[in-house]
């Protein structure tokens, strides 16, 4: 069974994982203090989530970004994108010297995501809601040309909100793309604070589940959940699968967790250190040199 | 006046265009009725998407289509595409710049017809005109109609095309060439006035031009399909042989051609203009006829347009 198969080595591979998202953790915090705009919280709480796609379960290859039979990630919740660049970056799609660059005119590294200005950015994405719908698009594209790739969307709970993605979520249920596996980052907060105080979108499962989907609950932290849910997701190839993911608003960074103003704020010089403590801070120097870098 | 059907003519065309090109699909939000298509369905069964009533899922489903490297074209009503969906086609389409091609049926309140303001749409072209990188063209008749799937299918990126409402009067009795960027001087009588249009309208205006050489006012009649990226060139050209320039379109007075020329006009070659169209106000149902001329977009509108902007002329 290939689930046995993937045990082995599991513990490495989780300690690769595991050092990757932290390294991720400082890259998000220390872009985003050194830009001077952008949205540590949401990072954060999809860090492991991102590692685990693009440091293990992703088919890509970052010599050949466009690459046509790659496995395609959909950002949906585009703000998170701190935590996708540092990802490319470290994954070798673009020198980790651009991170700071971020929002900056100059940068290849937009506000949200630019497929046409960054390397590896399979979508265009920041407005929030459409991912799941782009993803279908994608996932039926594959099938028209008979290639296996998968679809990863990632959107965050509160974007459940808008109306397309429920639109999105019917219509790949009616077209049985097996390949779209939508990852749920519900970190149970939104812009303007707690997801249950603004909206009646809870509980979201029972929903999809009603609408035809393949679901599962997991931690969003914990790795062995994150990759089991995956490979279950893959198996299932008549029905759209969801994964929803319960994390942390700020995981990593113990004074945003609980601190909605950390969903977009910048980190002064005194936060960035505490932050770098609490992450463990070592293994990566000022300039960004760390082991993990492609050379 | 002979008819033939503007959707019908997307849907001859794109089976034509989907036998060359594989890469050519078709997404629908339960407007397959609207364009006929069911024969590019019976032919191409897999290549054909109905997202179900979800025009914002359509235009992001053939985004994410279109990042593959198809060609999705998505067809709807108008207003469904560029109103509910309007920002799904500004930052999922035109902002990165996918070959997505969108067919509007219903363009115009005679098009509309008798369904109400629901289903007239005078807006669109205003708004997809404000969002970058769009090729918009509005064809004449279903002939024309052809010609623009075809020349908008040739060129990559994003792009729309207005249709009618089916019962759409044939303008052009023999083939005539299209050219996907280009005006087409249609009469010219003289150049005392140009007269600017678009669209199923153009009758009229060949009527108009009619009537004003009964009044001895020597007319050119130009034809803007393609009313982005827009043939500033040539535009000022007539604007320099004319002096005066009337408007004439089925579409909002802010926003569409009235507003393209104005600003032709403002920035390269001041002469006096009318715009005749759809004064700002939401119409009302009724025969598509009765409509323009009770709007103010009949025969008689364009004529005393030109006869006045020929007398600001004068007075200069």
């Amino acid at each position: 069974m290939p689930a046995r198969k993937k045990t082995v080595g599991m513990d490495e591979r989780i300690k690769k994982l595991t050092e990757m998202a932290r390294v991720l953790r400082m890259d998000v915090v220390r872009m985003i203090h050194l830009a001077g705009d952008g949205h540590p919280g949401p990072s954060l709480s999809v860090a492991d989530i991102i590692a685990a796609l693009y440091f293990e379960v992703m088919h890509i290859d970052p010599e050949n970004p466009d690459w046509k039979d790659r496995d395609r990630l959909v950002l949906s919740k585009g703000h998170a994108c701190p935590v996708l660049y540092a990802a490319l970056a470290r994954r070798g799609y673009f020198a980790i010297e651009e991170l700071p660059g971020l929002r900056s005119l100059e940068s290849m590294l937009q506000g949200h995501p630019d497929m046409n200005k960054t390397p590896g950015i399979d979508t265009t994405s920041g407005s929030l809601g459409n991912g799941i719908s782009i993803g279908l698009g994608m996932a039926l594209a594959a099938r028209l040309r008979r290639q296996d790739y998968y679809v990863y969307v990632i959107t965050g709970d509160g974007e459940l909100e808008e109306g397309v993605a429920w639109e999105a979520m019917m219509a790949a249920k009616h077209y049985r793309v097996g390949r779209l596996i939508t990852i749920i980052d519900n970190n149970e907060m939104q812009s303007g604070g707690p997801v249950e105080k603004i909206s009646g979108l809870y509980p979201i499962l029972p929903k999809l589940k009603a609408f035809g989907w393949h679901c599962q609950e997991i931690d969003g932290h914990n790795f062995i959940e994150i990759l089991r849910s995956i490979q279950l997701a893959q198996v299932e190839e008549s029905k759209p699968s969801v994964i929803l993911a319960h994390t942390v608003k700020g995981k990593g960074v113990p004074f945003m967790i609980g601190d909605n103003s950390w969903h977009k704020r910048v980190p002064t010089e005194a936060e960035l250190k505490e932050a770098m403590l609490a992450l463990g801070g070592g293994g990566v120097d000022e300039t960004g040199k760390h082991p993990y870098r492609r050379n | 006046m002979k008819q033939e059907s503007t959707r019908i003519a997307v849907t001859e065309t794109l089976i034509e265009l989907a036998g060359e090109d594989p890469e050519i699909v078709l997404v629908c939000a339960d407007s397959i009725l609207v364009i006929k298509g069911k024969p590019f369905v019976e032919k191409y069964p897999d290549r054909y998407f109905d997202v179900g009533i979800a025009e914002q899922n359509a235009v992001c489903c053939a985004a994410g289509l279109a990042s593959c490297g198809f060609t999705p074209f998505v067809a709807t009503y108008a207003g469904f595409i560029t109103m509910r969906a309007c920002e799904q086609v500004r930052t999922f389409v035109a902002y990165p710049g996918l070959n997505v091609k969108m067919i509007g049926a219903n363009g115009g309140i005679a098009a509309g017809e008798r369904e109400g303001v629901t289903h007239q749409f005078f807006e669109d072209l205003g708004i997809l005109r404000t969002i970058p990188g769009i090729t918009i063209v509005v064809p004449a008749d279903a002939g024309q109609v052809r010609e623009a799937v075809k020349a908008v299918a040739q060129k990559r990126g994003p792009a729309y095309v207005r249709i009618g409402s089916g019962r759409d009067p044939v303008v052009f009795e023999e083939p005539v060439p299209f050219e996907l960027g280009k005006i087409r001087i249609l009469r010219e009588e003289g150049t005392d006035v140009a007269l600017f249009a678009n669209g199923f309208i153009l009758p009229r205006v060949f009527e108009a031009a009619e009537e004003l050489k009964a009044k001895g006012i020597k007319a050119t009649v130009v034809e803007v399909h393609t009313l982005k990226p827009l043939d500033l060139k040539a535009i000022t050209g007539v604007l320099s042989r004319t002096g005066a320039a009337v408007t004439v379109e089925d579409h909002n007075i802010i926003g569409g051609l009235g507003s393209a020329i104005a600003e032709v006009i403002a920035e390269q070659r001041p002469v006096p203009l009318v715009r005749v169209g759809l004064r700002d106000i939401f119409p009302r149902s009724g025969r598509p006829g009765k409509l323009l001329d009770y709007y103010n977009i009949g025969v008689a509108d364009i004529v005393a347009g030109a006869q006045k902007v020929i007398k600001k002329k004068l007075e200069r």
